[in-house]
């Protein structure tokens, strides 16, 4: 896949939406690939004893779905430079995560973008996004 | 309970291989239903696996910082990646806790990792974490 141009990147320019919904299935897969097998993620009595309101998805989980949606606009994920974010609510399994990116710079051949997602029940669940994509000149 | 005493201690993670098959059991977990979009890829956040965790891993078995993983929240992340990684790379990952704060009952544990891949020495990822304890000492 190819980088995108420069002059074809404009301050304001947006990241296609990506949805997709994350049952308890995508999430247990995530704890055997990632070797992150804490409780809150595929225990639902154990998440439920420490006041959340059921199994939640692993951060890291929900970031990559965030990296997909900013590497599909990228042109390739080897484009992406950079992706911060905080984690500011959880995603409950089964909820749908929505993932958003909009331009905010473009400076010496590198997009800066606005990032975030929420969930279709109104959470904002990554705030604080940032990512940086390389361009072509 | 981690305090400020612990800020700079540094754990590190040697050859950790960056193995085909579980870049990509990562990248169809993240994929979920969906396609996976570049199969021979490493997801850029397969850095969870070469860098984050394996580090992560000493610190939570530090019995001198005693971090109880039961009140363990991942507050917030950031990645860097100023080189590809390939399948089949060797990295060494290393990390450091940068700032312990104590406040509103809450521990915030703040660290910095890095990778490393020897046979050429470029960085392939720097990353922050915010750790929070729910669970602070008295």
């Amino acid at each position: 896949m190819t980088a995108l141009t420069a002059s074809a990147v404009s301050v304001g320019d947006t990241v296609t939406p990506l949805s997709r919904t994350v049952s308890q299935a995508q999430i247990n897969a995530y704890a055997d690939a990632s070797g992150d097998h804490n409780p809150i993620h595929v225990d639902e009595a154990f998440a439920l004893s420490v006041g959340l309101p059921s199994t939640i998805a692993h951060g890291l989980l929900e970031m990559g779905i965030v990296a997909d949606a900013i590497a599909a606009w990228a042109g390739g994920s080897a484009n992406v430079q950079s992706l911060s974010c905080r984690f500011s609510k959880p995603l409950r399994a089964g909820d749908t995560i929505i993932c958003t990116g909009t331009v905010v710079a473009v400076d010496d051949g590198v997009a800066t973008l606005e990032v975030g997602a929420s969930s279709d029940r109104g959470d904002r669940v990554l705030t604080n996004g940032r990512a940086t994509v390389r361009l072509t000149p | 309970m981690p305090d400020q005493s612990h800020v700079g201690r540094r754990y590190s993670a040697p050859g950790q291989r960056v193995a085909p098959e579980a870049a990509r059991a990562v990248a169809s977990a993240i994929a979920g239903s969906d396609p996976i979009r570049e199969p021979d890829v490493v997801p850029p956040t397969y850095a969870a696996v070469y860098c984050l965790g394996p580090t992560l891993a000493l610190l939570f078995n530090d019995p001198e910082v005693g971090i109880d993983l039961a009140g363990l929240i991942h507050g917030d992340q950031s990645f860097e990646w100023p080189e590809p990684v390939h399948p089949g790379d060797i990295v060494d990952a290393s990390a450091e806790i940068t700032s312990i704060d104590i406040k509103r009952g809450m521990t915030f544990v703040r660290l910095a990792m890095e990778a490393v891949r020897p046979a050429d020495n470029a960085v392939v990822c720097r990353a922050t974490s915010l750790m929070i304890l729910r669970t602070a000492a008295a």
